[in-house]
C-alpha cells in the first residue's frame, strides 16, 4: 500500500491566507474561519487514498460495501462513493490498515501450514516442455507447412496451364474443321443423319432424274500427329465419296471418216476440265468437283445410251460397253465414249489433241447441259398435280392420240448430237470444197464470205466469183449458200434456188459450171463497156461437144464498126474457145464469085479464125479479151 | 355393227388412288419473308413462282348424309390455263404414328365450262375465296404459301379483302396408295423449317 502522502507536505507551516466569506455592505470582510491544526490534519487525512494502488480495482467494491460500516448515513444511490465529512476522518485509514492485518495474518497462518508439509504441499507447476523446447524446431516445421501450401498452389496453377494449352491445341484443330465444314456447307448442300454429316453432290436439285444417290460423306480427319509439323495441304476435313464415282471423266466424241476428201474431223474431249488449283480451293473442293463431272458424264452417258437404243434411224446405232457408235452420213462415223479413269492408272491411249471443230465444242457441252435438265414448269392452278403442262392440257382440249404424240415427241439428246455433227461435217467439207478450188484454179477467182454469226444448225456463206481487175464489171455470179444439216441450198443473184445434196461432187460441179459461165457473162459486161455489140448470148449453148458437168456458155460481139466479130465459147470441162471473124477483104484466099460483083460486099465479115487464147498476154481471159477487142476496133 | 368392248372392271389404276399427304402450318405476315429466303435455299433452284387462284367449293345435298364436296380451282394469272377439279377424301384412320394427313385424293383437268357443267349436275356453290403466294417444290414434294382472301361479291375477283393476317402454309405429296416413306421425309424437311413455322397435320373435322 502505497500511501499518496505527496499532499502532505503542504502540511507543514502553511499559513493559508483567510479565504474571505463575505463581504459585508459596510466594508466589512468576513474570513472563513481558518481551520485549527487538528482539522487541517484531519482534512488531509481524507486525501490519503489507500486504494490508489494496483489491486484498487478489486478494492473498489469492498470500499463501497466498507462505507456503510461506519456511521449508516441514508445514501440513495448505490456504487457511488460520496464524501461524508461527518465521518471519522480516520476511519478508512483504519479500515484499510486492519485489511492489511488480516491478509498479513492469512498469509502467515498459510506459511505456517505450508512448513508443517503434513496437510498442503507446494509442488512446482508443470512447465508444458514444448513451450520450453527450442523453437528453432517449431519455425522448421512452420515453414514447411507453409512450403508445402505454396508448392501446392503452384503446383495447382502449372496444371491448369497445362491443361488449357492441350484445350487450346485441341480448339484450334476442332476450330479449323468447324471453320472447313462451314465454308463446305456454303458450296456444297449439307445435312447431319445421326452422327453422320452426309452431303448432296447429285444434280437432282437442278432438275436431273438420274437415279445415282450422289450421296457424300463428311469425316473429320484426325489422322495427324500434333507433334511432327504439320504439313502444308493439311486439312481437318475429309470427304468420302461414293466408290464409283472415284477418279475422273469425260466425254470423247470423234468423227471419224476413212475416205480422203475431208479426212479425220478429229476427236474432241468433253468435260475434261482440269481441275485447276485455285490457291485457297481445298482438296475436298477439287475432289467433289471431279465426283460430280463423273455424274455427269455418266448421266449423260445413259441418256444417250437409252435412246440409241431406242430411236429408230436408217442406220442402227451401235452401243458397244462405253461406247457409242453411229453413222450419220454413210461413211462418215460418229462416236461418243465415256472415258471413266480411276486413280492413279494413266490411260493407254494418249489423248489425242483437240482437233478443229474446237469452237463447237462449248456450244456442245453448253447445249447437253441444258438437254439433261428438264426443266420444270409449275402448274397453274397451284393445286393441280405436277406433270407436263400440254399432258394437263389433253383432257380439256379433247386432243386425240395423234396430237398428244405430236405435243409428246422432242428430240432427244443423240438425235440433237448426231444433228450437230452431220452439220458440222457439212459446213467442214463445204469450206474445205471451196478453198481448194479457189486455189486450184486462178483465172476467175472464188471468193468466200462466211457469216459469224451461225446456228448450231446452219450456216451461210456468200461466194463471189470475180475476174482479177475487173471485179466492178464482172460481178453477175454471186451465190449465197446455206448450209443446213443434210443439204446445201444456194441462192443465185438471179434469183434461181437450187438444193444441193451432201456429196461433195455435187457443189464442186456447181461451181465449175458457175465458174465457166462467169467468164462469158464477164465479156458480155466487157463488150458493153468496150462498145462492141452483143450479137448472142446464151447460158446454155446445146451445139458443141457435149459437157458432163453443167452446159457450156457462148456468146457473140460484134465491134462498134462491125467488121470484127467474137465469138467465145466456154463449158467446164472444154475449157474456152475464142474466134474472131474477119472481113472478107482480110481473108487469104478471096473466093470468087459472079453473083457479088460490089467491092463493099468484101468489107462484110467472112471466115473465122480461132485464137489460141494460151499464147496471148494477159493475166486472166478477160483482160485478153479487152486487149482482143482493144486490138480489133481500130484507131479513129 | 358391234359396239366396242366396253371394260366392266372399275377403273383401279392411273390417278384414280392418288393419296394425298398433307401437313399445314401458318406464319404471320411479318415472318414470311424469312420464310420465302430459307424455302428459297431448301427447295430446288428455280425462281419462285407466284399464283393467284381463285377456288369455288361445290357442294352436292343428297337426301342422306353428308354433302359431297368438290373443289374448283382457276388461275387469275392463266386465264387461258384449264380449271382443275379435286375431289378430297376423309382422312384415312391409320396409326397414329403416320405424320401426315393422309386423303384420297382425285384431281382432274376441266374446260372453262366446269361451273355451269357442275350447276346443271346439281351442285350448289357452297363459298368461294382467292388464294395467293408462291409455289415451290423439292423433288416430288410441293409447298404453298398462301394468302387467303375473301371474296366480297360472289364472282368478283377484283374486291378481295384478306381473311387474316397470316399466311398458309402446306407441304403435300401426291402418291399411290401403301408409300409410308413420303411422310417421313416430309416430316424431315418440315423438321428443317421448324422455328420459323411449325408444320403439323391438322384433322378438319376437329376444327368443325
Amino acid at each position: 500500500m502505497r500511501l499518496h502522502i505527496s499532499s502532505l507536505t503542504g502540511l507543514s507551516a502553511s499559513s493559508v491566507a483567510a479565504a474571505v466569506q463575505e463581504v459585508s455592505l459596510d466594508g466589512l470582510e468576513t474570513y472563513v474561519p481558518l481551520l485549527s491544526m487538528s482539522q487541517n490534519l484531519a482534512k488531509l487525512a481524507q486525501r490519503i487514498d489507500f486504494n490508489q494502488s494496483s489491486d484498487s480495482d478489486e478494492d473498489g467494491p469492498e470500499r463501497e460495501s466498507r462505507e456503510p460500516w461506519g456511521k449508516p448515513e441514508p445514501e440513495e444511490d448505490e456504487g457511488t462513493v460520496k464524501f461524508q465529512p461527518s465521518l471519522w476522518p480516520w476511519d478508512s485509514v483504519r479500515n484499510n490498515l486492519r485489511s492489511a492485518l488480516t491478509e498479513m495474518c492469512v498469509l502467515h497462518d498459510v506459511l505456517s501450514v505450508l512448513k508443517d508439509k503434513k496437510y498442503m504441499a507446494l509442488d512446482p507447476v508443470s512447465q508444458d516442455p514444448a513451450l520450453t523446447k527450442t523453437p528453432q524446431v517449431f519455425q522448421l516445421i512452420s515453414k514447411k507447412k507453409s512450403l508445402a501450401t505454396a508448392a501446392q498452389l503452384l503446383l495447382k496453377g502449372a496444371e491448369k496451364l497445362t491443361k488449357s494449352l492441350a484445350e487450346n491445341q485441341e480448339q484450334r484443330r476442332q476450330r479449323d474443321f468447324n471453320s472447313e465444314l462451314l465454308r463446305l456447307r456454303s458450296q456444297w448442300k449439307l445435312r447431319k443423319v445421326g452422327h453422320k454429316i452426309l452431303g448432296d453432290l447429285s444434280y437432282r436439285s437442278a432438275g436431273s432424274l438420274f437415279p445415282h444417290h450422289g450421296t457424300f460423306e463428311v469425316i473429320k480427319n484426325t489422322d495427324i500427329d500434333l507433334d511432327k509439323k504439320v504439313p502444308d495441304d493439311y486439312c481437318p476435313l475429309n470427304v468420302q465419296i461414293p466408290s464409283d464415282l472415284e477418279g475422273s471423266a469425260y466425254i470423247k466424241v470423234s468423227i471419224q471418216k476413212q475416205s480422203a476428201d475431208i479426212g479425220d474431223l478429229g476427236t474432241v474431249s468433253l468435260f475434261r476440265r482440269q481441275p485447276k488449283a485455285k490457291p485457297g480451293s481445298q482438296m475436298w473442293h477439287l475432289k467433289l468437283e471431279a465426283a460430280q463431272n463423273v455424274l455427269l458424264c455418266k448421266e449423260i452417258f445413259a441418256q444417250l445410251s437409252r435412246e440409241a437404243v431406242q430411236i429408230k434411224s436408217q442406220i442402227p446405232h451401235i452401243v458397244v460397253k462405253n461406247q457409242i457408235i453411229s453413222q450419220p452420213f454413210p461413211g462418215l462415223q460418229l462416236s461418243i465414249s465415256l472415258c471413266h479413269s480411276t486413280g492413279e492408272k494413266k490411260s493407254q491411249r494418249a489423248s489425242p489433241d483437240k482437233s478443229k471443230p474446237d469452237d463447237h465444242l462449248y456450244v456442245l457441252e453448253h447445249n447437253l447441259h441444258q438437254l439433261i435438265r428438264e426443266v420444270h414448269t409449275m402448274p397453274h392452278p397451284a393445286s393441280s398435280p405436277f406433270g407436263h403442262k400440254r399432258l394437263r392440257l389433253a383432257g380439256p382440249m379433247a386432243y386425240d392420240k395423234a396430237e398428244i404424240s405430236s405435243l409428246q415427241q422432242s428430240e432427244g439428246l443423240l438425235e440433237k448430237i448426231i444433228k450437230q455433227a452431220k452439220h458440222i461435217f457439212l459446213r467442214s467439207r463445204t469450206a474445205r470444197t471451196i478453198d481448194s478450188l479457189a486455189s486450184r484454179i486462178e483465172d476467175p477467182q472464188i471468193q468466200a464470205h462466211w457469216s459469224n454469226i451461225n446456228s448450231v444448225y446452219e450456216s451461210s456463206v456468200k461466194v463471189l466469183i470475180t475476174s482479177q481487175g475487173y471485179e466492178q464489171i464482172c460481178k453477175s455470179i454471186q451465190l449465197q449458200l446455206n448450209i443446213g444439216v443434210e443439204q446445201i441450198r444456194v441462192v443465185h443473184r438471179d434469183g434461181r434456188v437450187i438444193t444441193l445434196s451432201h456429196q461433195e461432187q455435187e457443189l464442186q460441179d456447181f461451181l465449175l459450171s458457175q465458174m465457166s459461165q462467169h467468164q462469158v457473162h464477164a465479156v458480155q459486161q466487157l463488150a458493153k463497156v468496150m462498145g462492141w455489140h452483143v450479137l448472142s448470148f446464151s447460158n446454155h449453148v446445146g451445139l458443141g461437144p457435149i459437157e458432163s458437168i453443167g452446159n457450156a456458155s457462148a456468146i457473140t460481139v460484134a465491134s462498134p464498126s462491125g467488121e470484127h466479130a467474137i465469138s467465145v465459147r466456154n463449158g467446164p470441162e472444154s475449157g474456152c474457145k475464142v474466134l474472131v471473124q474477119f472481113p472478107r477483104n482480110q481473108a487469104k484466099e478471096l473466093p470468087k464469085s459472079d453473083a457479088v460483083q460490089d467491092a463493099r460486099w468484101t468489107h462484110l465479115r467472112g471466115p473465122y479464125r480461132e485464137v489460141h487464147c494460151g499464147r496471148m498476154e494477159g493475166r486472166n481471159f478477160v483482160y485478153k479479151m479487152e486487149l482482143l477487142m482493144a486490138a480489133l476496133s481500130p484507131c479513129p | 355393227m358391234e359396239a366396242p368392248p366396253v371394260t366392266v372392271m372399275p377403273v383401279t389404276g392411273g390417278t384414280i388412288n392418288m393419296m394425298e399427304y398433307l401437313l399445314q402450318g401458318s406464319v404471320l405476315d411479318q415472318s414470311l419473308e424469312s420464310l420465302l429466303h430459307r424455302l428459297r435455299g431448301l427447295c430446288d433452284n428455280m425462281e419462285p413462282e407466284s399464283f393467284a387462284d381463285h377456288e369455288l367449293v361445290y357442294l352436292l345435298k343428297g337426301q342422306q348424309g353428308n354433302p359431297f364436296m368438290l373443289r374448283g380451282r382457276r388461275s387469275l394469272l392463266h386465264p387461258t390455263a384449264p380449271w382443275h377439279l379435286r375431289y378430297l377424301g376423309q382422312p384415312e384412320v391409320g396409326d397414329k404414328s403416320r405424320h401426315a394427313l393422309v386423303r384420297n385424293c382425285v384431281d382432274v383437268a376441266a374446260s372453262h365450262s366446269l361451273p355451269e357443267f357442275l350447276n346443271e349436275m346439281g351442285f350448289r356453290m357452297d363459298h368461294e375465296f382467292v388464294a395467293k403466294g408462291q409455289v415451290f417444290r423439292k423433288g416430288a414434294m410441293k409447298v404453298v404459301v398462301s394468302k387467303l382472301l375473301r371474296v366480297l361479291a360472289t364472282g368478283n375477283t377484283e374486291n378481295t379483302e384478306p381473311l387474316s393476317l397470316s399466311y398458309l402454309v402446306e407441304l403435300s405429296v401426291l402418291a399411290p396408295a401403301g408409300q409410308d416413306t413420303v411422310s417421313e421425309d416430309m416430316r424431315s424437311f418440315a423438321e428443317q423449317l421448324k422455328p420459323l413455322v411449325h408444320l403439323e397435320k391438322i384433322d378438319p373435322k376437329r376444327l368443325m
